[in-house]
């Protein structure tokens, strides 16, 4: 009967000791991305997201559009803001078809962080709390400065994404940087391994004076270290990339790709759903914009990036 | 020698009557094209109400959520069934809704024509592609399939070049600025019985905006003309179907081409006016998309054909054309909309919902096949 | 005597190098039935696709009522009268009775501003018709491909009576019906030359044509081997030409005159 009783009162206790926290835990957050299921790279994003869910004890739930279509990305967000969820993390993938549904979100009260794509700017004007990620343009200004640095004038910019002109503005910065026109160095290269790899081949004999190759992502990347290989300039010619993958990161331990820029996305999931959590229970929130990237990622640096290369790198 | 044969015509009627006799009323009534949806639909709202009732999905906005995606569903969903009734396939849907964004998109945002002009213009060009779709494949008497496979493709490419060679852009944004006051445009983009939703929330029935500058406005303000399409479409699709001649002269041309033509059913006539009821389909939804957003995108409409012709299926229709119903159509529609949007309201991995689909379309199928069987005397 | 209600003169029909029909004549007269056969390449499917407008013929004329037509499409004979039932083509089997009945002419009436296919009389005319004919359609909606192969013939022959048909072509009606069913399929077509219409039955079956035949027209090749009347010849006489002359003879011998 005593050791009955011990046992309720234990397990009142701590039902309460459990309970107590509760009230403020156990929230749920909502991640909309823009990318289709292909996308390998969303995986980082996927894993610092549950990581982050499970420190701080909230549920984060991921969506994407199957195939990548930003109309259907906006019945998402529209979903996930009726869902009534704690707070919203998304992209800006196309600013003129997701302001609708970001504002809306807004406005009914759901805090809104904006992630990867997009800038400071529209995330501000769409009364998001704050945007997490890297200026794509600035991102690639800063490497095509580089890569003049290194001699570099004319190059090939890989693109798996032309849908997201944002994406996109990598190029167009990396152009500037280098100082020269961006003409018809942009290739369209579909999501495709083997077609990637076969038009990037394609374009490199047809353009044989070619110094430089950018890709914007281990989708557009992977392919591009096997064409080169297989093309027999891997290491001669200039390669530089957007993102890290595992096939990068032995690429450039390999000297095939000189640098990858690291926009660090396990940081643009797992800040935001630390913040939220903290916005949620304790009303605080930082005063700025986070950039979390460029990063330059080379050969001195591979390490840590190695090890968690593809889960949180 | 057979002439001097006892059976005569009244005789072996009698004996078929036989056969036929252990069909009941209530049966008869239940064995219809439609009935494979029908308790699809009922069924996938009763799961979600159970495993989503309270999580959002069934709120005004939630409602809403799904019935858009829905709507989308059922608009290219009709000019499917309609033309795979007429027993052909269009696989360039998709594209064509990638194409006609675009052209709306370039012609009023880049060379600035007058919305209603470049909306219009895109329907002529949507439908003639269409009818050239149709007369290609009459002609040549290759299968639909490989013909608007090639369009698929064709038209893709095209609108990515278009896009790109006049705006050096994919996406092209700023269509909402310039349908400012244009009065064709709300005609797809813009809503109705919004009064009725302001009194709704004036009375507390649905929620509103708790801050910005819409506070206390309803978070639906109305019924987006998008819903209206469908329902129209769905009507207008269904009587011209099962009311007149013209619907008969569908399902003959699906049913049987050859004996079709011999009764003097311009069948050749039916089939390209399907295949351009099937562009004018996909021009509305892709009108309705860009007047909402505002922009018209290059990748819109990706894999659309299929999610088309699987409400289709799932509604009843035969894949090889002569049966089928609209009102299957669309509830095959509304069901891979609840089942798409239900599945995020109830919290289930989003990779899952491939799963979801492909058991739901399979199940549909035999049961469909089972229905037809009883229906049609296929065996 | 009245003129035929369709007279062939002379038919030739040539597809690029190869001679289908090298010369045919034939006539139907009101109230007769009027057998064509041959075996499988004889140029019967020819003939009466040129009959029933689908071809042109190279050479030859056509007349129907004694005035010379030239038809251009399928269209054209139908509107003179001249109606065709396919063997295989006959109905539509996932459409239901009433519309396969009037397919191509449906009953219209006017809802408002609209145009409707007027479906109760359709159902009530399509029950009418099918009972005459001895079947019972409990509900016209039903699918033709519930009903028998005799059925769907006997339908389609139904359909192209009711809607004014002087001249009847069947194209192999019987051949892929089991005895019960062709039975009914022959009654009906006696029934329908009785109506005074004029019948064109084309077999292989020479069992079948003369149940019901009145002349016998031979094809062979291309020609024709004559016409004889149902007192001038004997089933052995006309299987005897149809098979393109003594060869069957013989080898009916050799099988015990199974043949």
């Amino acid at each position: 009967m005593k050791v009955i009783a011990k046992a309720v009162i234990a397990s009142v206790a701590l039902a309460g000791v459990a309970a107590l926290p509760a009230q403020a835990e156990g929230e749920r957050f909502v991640l909309v991305s823009h990318a289709p299921d292909s996308d390998s790279w969303w995986n980082t994003i996927k894993n610092a997201m549950a990581l982050a869910g499970e420190q701080v004890d909230v549920t984060v739930e991921y969506r994407n559009p199957p195939t990548g279509d930003i109309g259907d990305m906006a019945r998402i967000i529209e979903q996930a803001a009726a869902s009534n969820p704690d707070g919203l993390i998304t992209t800006i993938a196309d600013f003129d078809a997701l302001s609708g549904p970001i504002r809306d979100a807004v406005d009914r009260g759901i805090p809104v962080i904006i992630i990867n794509s997009g800038t400071p700017e529209q995330a501000a004007e769409l009364g998001a709390l704050m945007y997490v990620g890297q200026p794509e343009y600035d991102a690639g200004l800063a490497a095509g400065q580089r890569a003049k640095r290194d001699g570099v004038s004319s190059f090939l910019c890989v693109n798996h994404v032309v849908s997201n002109p944002v994406v996109g503005e990598r190029c167009s910065g990396f152009a500037d940087g280098l100082g020269v026109d961006m003409g018809d160095s942009m290739l369209d290269s579909g999501q495709d391994p083997a077609e990637i790899k076969n038009r990037v081949k394609a374009y490199l004999t047809a353009n044989p004076d070619v110094d430089a190759i950018l890709t914007l992502g281990p989708t557009s990347a992977d392919p591009t270290i096997q064409a080169v290989e297989e093309m027999g300039i891997a290491g001669e010619i200039y390669f530089g990339t957007f993102d890290l993958g595992t096939e990068i990161v032995k690429a450039i331990k390999g000297d095939v790709i000189k640098w990858g820029i690291d926009q660090q996305p396990f940081l643009q999931a797992y800040l935001p759903v630390i913040i939220l959590a903290n916005y949620n229970r304790y009303g605080v929130l930082p005063g700025n914009n986070i950039n979390s990237g460029p990063g330059f990622v080379t050969k001195d640096a591979l390490a840590l990036v190695e090890e968690f290369a593809g889960e949180y790198r | 020698m057979t002439a001097d044969s006892p059976a005569d015509p009244a005789a072996s009627a009698q004996e078929e009557d036989e056969r036929l006799k252990d069909i009941s009323r209530l049966r008869k009534a239940l064995i219809r094209p439609e009935l494979g949806a029908i308790s699809g639909a009922i069924l996938v709202f009763v799961l979600f109400g159970i495993i989503a009732g309270d999580s959002g999905m069934f709120s005004a906005e939630g409602i809403l959520n799904w019935s858009i995606v829905s709507a989308q569903f059922i608009v290219i969903a009709v000019g499917a069934c309609l033309l795979m009734i007429a027993g052909e396939f269009d696989l360039s849907v998709g594209s064509m809704i990638g194409f006609s964004g675009i052209i709306i998109a370039i012609f009023s945002v880049h060379l600035g024509w007058p919305v209603w002009l470049a909306i219009i213009l895109a329907f002529v060009m949507a439908m003639a592609i269409g009818a050239f779709n149709g007369y290609l494949v009459i002609k040549t008497k290759l299968p639909s399939f490989i013909v608007t496979l090639a369009f698929l493709f064709i038209l893709r490419g095209l609108t990515i070049f278009l896009a790109i060679a006049t705006t050096r852009k994919t996406i092209i944004g700023g269509v909402r600025d310039v349908a400012e006051g244009d009065w064709l445009a709300p005609l797809f983009g813009g809503k109705v019985l919004t009064g009725l939703f302001s009194w709704f929330a004036e009375q507390g029935w649905i929620s509103t905006f708790t801050r910005g500058s819409r506070a206390g406005e309803p978070i639906v303000d109305g019924i987006p003309m998008l819903i209206v399409w469908a329902i129209a479409l769905v009507i207008f699709a269904h009587i011209l179907l099962t009311r007149t001649k013209f619907g008969n002269w569908i399902f003959a041309s699906g049913g049987d081409a050859q004996s079709a033509r011999y009764t003097g059913v311009p069948v050749d006539r039916v089939k390209i006016l399907m295949f351009m009821f099937t562009a004018f389909c996909a021009t509305v939804f892709a009108t309705a998309q860009v007047m909402e957003f505002g922009s018209a995108a290059a990748d819109r409409g990706l894999l659309k054909e299929f999610e088309a012709i699987i409400s289709v299926v799932i509604g009843g229709a035969l894949l090889t054309g002569g049966f089928g119903s609209v009102i299957g159509a669309a509830l095959g529609a509304i069901i891979f909309g609840v089942v798409q949007q239900g599945l995020f309201f109830a919290g289930v991995e989003s990779s899952l919902f491939r799963v979801f689909l492909g058991v739901i379309l399979l199940l549909a199928v035999i049961l469909n096949t089972y229905i037809r069987r009883m229906i049609t005397g296929e065996r | 005597m009245a003129a035929p209600l369709i007279e062939m003169r002379d038919i030739e029909k040539h597809f690029g190098s190869v001679i289908a029909l090298n010369g045919v004549s034939f006539t139907v007269n009101a109230g007769e039935v009027h057998c064509l056969l041959g075996d499988n390449g004889a140029g019967k499917s020819t003939f009466i696709k040129t009959m029933s407008g689908v071809h042109k013929a190279t050479k030859g004329e056509m007349f129907v009522d004694g005035d010379l037509v030239h038809f251009v499409s399928a269209r054209d004979a139908i509107d003179k009268g001249i109606a065709t039932v396919y063997q295989d083509l006959a109905m539509i089997p996932l459409m239901s009775v009433t519309r396969n009945f009037f397919m191509g002419r449906e009953p219209t009436r006017w809802v408002g501003p609209l145009r409707f296919v007027n479906f109760s009389e359709a159902h009530r005319i399509t029950k009418e018709q099918m009972s005459k004919i001895g079947i019972d359609v409990r509900d016209p909606n039903q699918a033709v491909g519930t009903l028998s192969g005799g059925e769907r013939q006997t339908v389609a022959i139904a359909r192209a009576v009711y809607f004014g048909a002087k001249v009847l072509i069947l194209d192999e009606p019987t051949s892929a019906l089991g005895v019960r069913q062709t039975s009914m399929v022959l009654k009906y077509i006696d029934m329908v030359r009785k109506r005074g219409l004029g019948v064109v039955f084309i077999t292989h079956n020479v069992r079948h044509a003369m149940a019901v035949g009145d002349r016998f027209t031979v094809l062979n090749r291309g020609q024709t081997l004559g016409t004889a009347t149902r007192a001038e010849i004997t089933p052995e006489e006309l299987q005897d030409l149809m098979a393109g002359g003594k060869e069957l003879a013989v080898l009916s011998e050799t099988l015990g005159g199974t043949v």
